[in-house]
């Protein structure tokens, strides 16, 4: 009786709650309820997450070996490119050897001068070649930084898995333990491919920086 | 002073590709006599074994980085005169402040060219 009293008692309390302010008790007893079930929502939700987290964690490795292979795919490459090019510039030494014999032969010999100026021209054109192959050694520097670039993404994927793994193992049935302890490198990773991006200078920009420190 | 076509050039690079790429356009510009290290820490030990006149150095590297390197250097009386030269992707102002303030001899930010490598060399053995 003392019970159905009680809950008279709190009906006809929240009716009069727009008129006069409810009893405190009564009020948190509420609030409490609400957070409880905003609490258990929040974790079905988050329970819901842990699989596709979960699955998603453990592609993450995957992700790490498919961008080390392809550093290691762009290395090899720009190796094989290199050593063709290196063949390419020891053949070209050769050559320039024998028409240096050549054309001193054909000086001595009195020959036709059209002959020795021919040899030069193909001297000329092997120079400019020379040329060619040491830019394309250049150019081959741009796997050095995707190296850089597929090394700051690795730690920064080893850190957003040990952070989902975190995740999956609080909320979550998955049973997998976390590895590692948390290190804070993503962020300073990401930081600086931001960095990069937005502030990097060029090589002009570089010397006239030198140029304040009086290098000329 | 030109540079001595036959002084002794240490690359220091942990990029097997960069340290070849530095030493073809060193070889095209007339140097032969070429050595390499992977580290801050292997060019130390090299530099103290031997008679080094010039080193061409990243600076993002494992184990020691280039701007140590190049602090360690300028740190001992042996080493101090050997002009370094420093090829690198840390494209930051600050990174090049930081590398004038270590004493530096010249910087280049990749990707460079074969040209600007021989102006830098110019323009340190002038």
């Amino acid at each position: 009786m003392a019970h159905l009293r009680a809950g008279q008692k709190k009906e006809i309390d929240v009716e009069d709650d727009a008129s006069e302010p409810s009893d405190p008790n009564t009020k948190l007893y509420e609030e409490l309820g609400e957070l409880a079930r905003f609490i258990d929502t929040t974790m079905k939700t988050l329970s819901e997450f842990s699989t596709p987290v979960s699955n998603s964690t453990e592609q993450l490795p995957q992700a790490v070996t498919h961008l080390t292979n392809l550093k290691a795919m762009t290395e090899q490459g720009t190796h094989e490119v290199m050593r063709q090019v290196e063949a390419m510039q020891d053949n070209h030494q050769k050559m320039a050897k024998v028409l240096a014999h050549l054309s001193h032969a054909l000086q001595k010999s009195e020959c036709d001068p059209q002959l020795t100026a021919q040899l030069s021209t193909i001297g000329d054109t092997i120079r400019d070649d020379d040329k060619r192959l040491v830019d394309i050694m250049t150019a081959l520097s741009f796997q050095d930084l995707v190296a850089q670039s597929v090394n700051k993404l690795v730690t920064i994927l080893d850190e957003v898995e040990h952070k989902l793994l975190q995740l999956v193992v609080v909320f979550g049935p998955y049973q997998k333990q976390a590895a590692k302890s948390t290190q804070d490198k993503a962020s300073e990773m990401l930081r600086q491919l931001e960095a990069t991006k937005s502030t990097s200078m060029n090589q002009d920009l570089a010397d006239e920086i030198l140029k304040q420190f009086g290098f000329n | 002073m030109p540079a001595d076509p036959n002084m002794k050039i240490l690359v220091v690079d942990d990029m097997s590709t960069m340290r070849r790429i530095v030493k073809n356009i060193l070889k095209q510009l007339g140097f032969n006599n070429l050595e390499e290290a992977e580290n801050g820490q292997d060019a130390l030990t090299k530099l103290k074994a031997d008679n080094y006149g010039f080193v061409v150095s990243d600076w993002n590297m494992p184990v020691m980085m280039g701007i140590d390197m190049l602090r360690a250097i300028r740190a001992d009386d042996q080493l101090k005169k050997i002009p370094v030269l420093m090829v690198t992707a840390e494209a930051q102002k600050e990174n090049l402040i930081e590398a004038v303030q270590a004493g530096v001899s010249n910087y280049i930010v990749k990707p460079f060219t074969a040209e600007t490598m021989q102006e830098k060399i110019s323009k340190i053995f002038k």
